[in-house]
């Protein structure tokens, strides 16, 4: 007798894609893009050699496609479909994991938004060719701030949060302890992730270098 | 001699699914260890609204009146919580009563609570234990599994869980936390585990455990402590593995 012949219903496999890859590769690659981009942290050549040798890569469209654009546009996309199947109710039950709940679903919007434009901004426009001025420049624009800040700090929290989803959802963290300690991670990763991002814009913003120092002195 | 207490009760009150829902509000003679059931009965006992006019009793589910059967769950106050123990005393007032609206109306606070039967069924929730001949003993049950067993074991099937469950709704056939910890509780136990496969894979079809959010309502609304939070989990782990996993290791 083998009923494991059935097979799960497609929105179950659809559901675990959305999860996987909100870790694996878009959380992921949301880490690699601070990481690169605290280059600007040490100097605005040190931020140009990161990113040149990031824009530079072998078969770089399709790695861009393959390992970014279409996860996220997939994330994003079943993110709003999953919305649209909910019906908050945390005014009635204002539980903390219920807040998270919609919180996890403004800021995923609010992330997509955010990414949708900065592409635009600071892909597209620039043909792929980003450099620190570029960036600097549209950091003058206090709107372009507000929405630089406002971006970060939605992507960070719904990292956050979604690290602690994954964990429970995944079974990894089953027990009580265990999903209250991948809270802690998850509340970790998004406040880490905050302070760094901000840390970053306001590098761009103040041309503001503080790791200067690790540099050799001329 | 002192003046009596009075109890105010609004209800809402609705003949059946496709009637006007109405509300009514009732003035009670206070007494102590009072709780919601008692405030219906007494309504029943003297159906009449607060302005005087003459009405009918409310029509509601209950039984055991110890929150062990499962029927009186409805909204008290704008919450999902078992009727019989909700004390008057620790309720603010008025005290407003209606029925819980995930699930189908049968009249006033009656609802009907099919669906977790059949979902119920449809994960099989039970050890089969008849056969056409003798089956003999099943395995022994170690103590360590006894123990987990049992707080799932208490479930009621109240449906607290899925009112306050943002998943289940009318676009949603979300089967809900219990059902998913009955899995967890039947695959537990070593004679129901010969079935195990057969469970999740019920789980991991429509509406089933996929449509969890993690917004953990279902822990804090249950009326028996049953730990949902970590069953879904446990099934969780189980289910993916079945799911993506059993093509390449069986």
């Amino acid at each position: 007798m083998s009923s494991t012949a059935t097979r799960p219903d497609t929105s179950y496999l659809l559901r675990k894609l959305h999860s996987f890859t909100g870790i694996l590769p878009v959380g992921a690659f949301l880490a690699e893009h601070f990481w690169s981009n605290s280059a600007a942290l040490v100097s605005a050549e040190k931020y140009n050699t990161v990113s040149q040798e990031l824009q530079t890569i072998p078969f770089r469209l399709i790695v861009e496609w393959a390992a970014i654009f279409l996860p996220m546009l997939f994330h994003g996309g079943y993110g709003i479909y999953i919305w649209l199947r909910g019906k908050s109710n945390v005014s009635a039950y204002p539980w903390v994991g219920n807040w998270l709940y919609v919180t996890q679903r403004y800021t995923g919007l609010i992330a997509f938004a955010y990414i949708g434009w900065h592409l635009y901004t600071e892909r597209w426009l620039t043909h792929g060719r980003s450099t620190y001025a570029n960036v600097a420049a549209d950091m003058r624009n206090p709107w372009y701030l507000t929405f630089f800040v406002v971006g970060v700090l939605a992507s960070s929290f719904h990292l956050g949060a979604g690290i602690w989803n994954f964990l429970c959802k995944w079974g990894l963290a089953a027990t009580v302890k265990a999903q209250q300690a991948a809270g802690r991670l998850g509340a970790l990763v998004g406040v880490a992730f905050s302070v760094v991002g901000i840390l970053i814009i306001i590098s761009f913003r103040y041309d503001w270098h503080p790791f200067s120092v690790y540099l050799p002195s001329k | 001699m002192a003046e009596t207490k009075q109890v105010i009760v609004k209800v809402k009150r609705q003949a059946g699914p496709k009637e006007a829902a109405r509300w009514e509000e009732f003035s009670l003679k206070w007494r102590p260890s009072m709780n919601v059931i008692i405030c219906l009965r007494d309504i029943a006992e003297n159906p009449v609204t607060r302005d005087g006019k003459k009405t009918t009793p409310v029509t509601y589910d209950s039984n055991c009146l110890e929150e062990i059967c499962g029927s009186c769950a409805m909204l008290i106050n704008g919450k999902a919580r078992m009727a019989c123990s909700a004390l008057v005393d620790q309720l603010e007032q008025p005290i407003r009563i209606e029925p819980m609206s995930k699930f189908p109306l049968v009249r006033d606070l009656a609802v009907d609570r099919q669906f977790m039967f059949e979902s119920l069924k449809r994960v099989k929730a039970w050890i089969p234990i008849d056969g056409t001949y003798n089956l003999g003993e099943g395995p022994r049950v170690s103590p360590e599994v006894q123990e987990k067993g049992y707080p799932l074991s208490n479930c009621i099937t109240c449906g607290n869980c899925l009112e306050v469950c943002p998943q289940v709704n009318e676009h949603n056939q979300f089967v809900g936390a219990a059902i998913i910890s009955q899995v967890r509780l039947f695959n537990m136990h070593p004679t129901g585990a010969m079935n195990k496969s057969e469970r999740i894979a019920a789980i991991i079809g429509p509406g089933g455990i996929q449509e969890c959010a993690n917004a953990q309502n279902c822990v804090h609304a249950c009326p028996k402590g049953i730990p949902l939070t970590e069953s879904i989990a446990e099934v969780n782990r189980d289910a993916w593995k079945q799911a993506l996993l059993s093509w390449l290791v069986g």
